[in-house]
């Protein structure tokens, strides 16, 4: 008995060693701000980031040669402005002088040039480095083919000139180089700390804001860095919380220990009238694939059949998110979206597609599977298309979920008949969702190509004059989505969002980038901590 | 009694490898990799990754070379966590998961063993029904569901603690009590059965017969025999407990390690898989023989060989 009691003594004693410290990071008369990520951030260091927790963070901690606007159009940042060639082949950006590090060493273009050296360097191995596959020579680099890095076409001419050579002309480049990937580096600090240069102790950026604080799986700190080029942030403090659970984050809102939460679906409906309550369309699309190696897919009236057997406009009703619903594939918010293109709902017409394809109200069709990846909202679209698709065409179509690795490995080896995606923009231009269908694409994973469609979306990269560029969008949206119908799109999603009334100019973007250099908070209001 | 500790000990080694060697089997068999993405990578890409993790090599070569590192101690590179080993995220979260467990193992023994032995002493009353009524709704409501409920009462609605985060000790109150009410039902139901065996037994009877009151049988005597079993299922439990709760952790926003049993498994993180694996593999190890040096102490039948 006495042992129990002992050891119950012990177990308490262990409890109570540790508390989590008191310090709750906060001065009550500073400025602060805070949110939540979704997850602990992969990496700081942005040649090797590509999750869009890491990249919110990076974004206010660094700059690039450009930057986005609020209408997402780049502007000038580093590069104080840049000039082009005739051939629009090579591009010479002029760096500002007043562009300081945290630790107050100058910014120059040798720092541009390392950087895009390191993450185009094999060892890096950087998932993004095809970002700049637009420059010569950096594919071979990254691939292997050359072992010189001297010969990718990016080099600093001196400390405040970059000159970039392209291997063909890229009119979306300064959209490129807004990237996070992009951004400069320092040679010394990175061969000075191996791994560890994206600690707190060691990391030094140039933006708004610098890190003070990373514990790691729970808590992140900003803080204005004075040394920044461009006017000090209005907030001191930035305070970005590790809470994964949407639930959880919307209660700390709720009890005002959050300043900004993204709307759990599920409370979507709740707080529609709520005067915190903002809505915005999000770049990023959701369709269904079908495989045209697979029967009866093979068969385009068949795959137009399926497409026009959906009736969009109930998704919205079921998700409840906004979502915009779309047959075309240029998201809302994007140059060249076209809500005009794509297959309407047209049940009679389906049918009579599907029976001329041979497969009278779905007689001798062989059993067709939907795949998608474990999730709700994925099953409950599923389900609401599954049911389309036996009202209007008769057809009973088996539904198969997955973990979503293996998903991408079912998809990559053995592509189901029918399966979901999604895409998010990484860059807002048409280039990045047309893109992704190209026969050369190794996203495209429904093993349909058409040369024609490849032509028009290569033209249309290199492609000056707005008004013909749009042409040759709407053209390959109509191979897309009506003629060929590889794909049918599905909808466009939305974002659902709380923001404290006590927070003001904090944009919300189709990107949904989270800039905070403009952003206050309203003096007098206390922060609860 | 050190020649005991020290052999359990050498047994652990063949135990970790044989733990290792399944782990490191298994999650190579699932399908999907690490690097596998929405937006999928380019192949050249994947190769420069696959060789800068070793994953181009055969599969006895990459085996090869994990014992090698974890003989060092070395329990390899996050794959997801770029920069930071996996002795990195383990050092950054055990720690926080231990505090937890610790507290929430506190308040299933002291509620555990006070309802069960309350019921079993005064069994078939309305105290026995009572408490056996709560031990069998705390080990019915899912943590989630619980820690749902004690948001709601204590944070939302009573304003007492914070309904997540780890700032301060108000904090670590309702993850605790999240985490530690069903082992304390568990604990509870467990006592109880057991006292209530005991009291039938031919010891107490003859106790009784002596005249001792019923305070003393069940104090000095029953108990004393009654608490094996609870020992006996505190070694896991512990180690269960210390390593985190994935749900819990994910409701109350802690920055434990309990997530990684989860996540580590659906990024693929090979190494991480491993590494929080080879943890708990090691705490289930040191738990049960704390448990068997403990039985000697409260039962002197039971000798160490």
């Amino acid at each position: 008995m006495k042992a129990l009691l002992i050891s119950l003594l012990f177990i308490g004693l262990v409890a109570s060693f540790l508390w989590p410290s008191a310090d709750r990071g906060t001065v009550e008369s500073e400025a602060v701000f805070r949110m939540n990520l979704t997850a602990e951030p992969p990496t700081l260091d942005w040649a090797l980031a590509t999750d869009n927790v890491s990249i919110r963070v990076i974004e206010n901690l660094m700059e690039g040669l450009t930057a986005y606007d609020a209408a997402l159009r780049p502007q000038p940042a580093i590069a104080a402005r840049w000039t082009v060639s005739g051939d629009g082949r090579i591009y010479t950006f002029h760096l500002r002088p007043d562009v300081y590090w945290s630790d107050g060493k100058q910014v120059t273009a040798h720092d541009f040039e390392y950087a895009w050296k390191r993450l185009l360097n094999p060892a890096t191995a950087s998932e993004y480095a095809y970002f700049l596959y637009d420059v010569e020579n950096a594919a071979a680099y990254n691939t292997g083919r050359i072992k010189d890095a001297d010969l990718v076409g990016v080099k600093a001419l001196h400390d405040l000139t970059l000159r970039v050579d392209l291997k063909k002309q890229a009119v979306y480049f300064p959209s490129v180089t807004t990237f996070t990937a992009t951004f400069p580096q320092r040679k010394d600090l990175i061969e000075r700390y191996g791994d560890r240069w994206t600690e707190p102790a060691h990391l030094v950026t140039l933006g708004a804001f610098r890190l003070e604080e990373w514990r790691h799986e729970y808590r992140l700190t900003l803080v204005a860095n004075e040394h920044y080029y461009g006017d000090r942030p209005a907030l001191d403090r930035v305070i970005f919380y590790v809470v994964s659970e949407e639930t959880t984050a919307l209660t700390l809102y709720e009890t005002g220990y959050l300043d900004r939460v993204t709307l759990p679906p599920i409370a979507i409906p709740r707080y529609k009238t709520h005067p915190d309550y903002v809505r915005a369309p999000f770049l990023r699309g959701y369709y269904y694939g079908f495989n045209l190696d697979k029967a009866p897919f093979d068969k385009v009236k068949v795959r137009q059949a399926f497409s026009m057997a959906i009736d969009r406009e109930e998704i919205p009703k079921i998700l409840k998110g906004g979502e915009i619903p779309a047959t075309s594939w240029i998201p809302q918010g994007m140059f060249a979206h076209n809500p005009e293109i794509g297959l309407a709902f047209n049940p009679e017409k389906a049918r009579r597609f599907l029976a001329e394809a041979g497969y009278k109200n779905g007689a001798g069709l062989p059993p067709i599977t939907l795949a998608f990846n474990t999730d709700p909202t994925n099953r409950m679209i599923a389900e609401h298309i599954q049911a389309q698709w036996k009202k209007n065409l008769g057809v009973t179509v088996l539904l198969d979920n997955m973990e979503w690795k293996v998903y991408l490995q079912q998809l990559r080896e053995d592509t189901p008949q029918v399966f979901r995606l999604g895409w998010g923009a990484d860059y807002p231009d048409p280039d990045n969702f047309m893109n992704l269908f190209t026969s050369t694409s190794g996203n495209n994973n429904t093993h349909w190509g058409n040369a024609e469609y490849d032509r028009f979306i290569s033209d249309a990269a290199s492609e000056g004059d707005p008004s013909k560029r749009l042409a040759l969008y709407d053209a390959a949206q109509r191979i897309l989505t009506e003629t060929d119908v590889p794909i049918m799109p599905l909808f466009f999603a939305a974002q659902n969002l709380l923001i404290s009334p006590e927070i003001e100019g904090l944009e919300v973007n189709a990107m949904d980038l989270i800039h905070l250099k403009k952003v206050k908070r309203k003096p007098s209001n206390k922060v609860q901590s | 009694m050190l020649l005991f500790i020290l052999r359990r000990l050498l047994w652990a080694v063949p135990v970790l490898w044989a733990v290792a060697t399944l782990t490191f089997v298994m999650m190579h068999l699932v399908p999907g990799g690490p690097f596998d993405r929405e937006k999928k990578l380019p192949p050249e890409i994947k190769a420069n990754i696959e060789a800068k993790y070793h994953l181009d090599k055969p599969f006895a070569v990459q085996y090869g070379l994990y014992l090698k590192g974890l003989l060092k101690g070395d329990l390899g590179p996050s794959y997801k966590y770029l920069g930071r080993t996996v002795n990195d995220v383990i050092a950054d979260t055990l720690p926080v998961s231990i505090q937890l467990g610790a507290l929430a193992l506190f308040i299933a023994l002291v509620l555990g063993l006070l309802a069960g032995m309350a019921s079993g002493a005064f069994a078939q009353t309305a105290w026995d029904k009572t408490s056996m009524f709560f031990a069998t709704a705390g080990i019915s409501i899912p943590n989630f569901v619980l820690g749902a409920f004690l948001i709601l009462v204590f944070s939302h609605q009573f304003k007492l603690f914070p309904p997540a985060l780890w700032e301060d000790a108000r904090s670590v109150v309702l993850p605790a009590f999240a985490l530690g009410l069903a082992p304390a039902a568990y604990i509870a139901r467990l006592t109880r059965s057991s006292i209530l065996e005991e009291k039938h037994r031919d010891y107490v009877r003859t106790a009784r017969a002596k005249g001792l009151p019923e305070t003393t049988i069940l104090f000095r005597h029953v108990l004393k025999n009654a608490i094996t079993p609870v020992i006996t299922v505190l070694g896991p439990l512990a180690a269960t407990l210390v390593t985190g709760s994935f749900v819990i952790e994910f409701i109350f926003s802690v920055p434990g390690m309990g997530k990684f049993f989860i996540t580590a498994v659906t990024n693929r993180d090979y190494p991480l898989i491993m590494g929080v694996t080879l943890v708990y593999a090691l705490l289930v190890v040191l738990a049960n023989l704390l448990v068997d040096l403990f039985y000697t102490v409260i039962d002197p039948r039971i000798q160490l060989e």
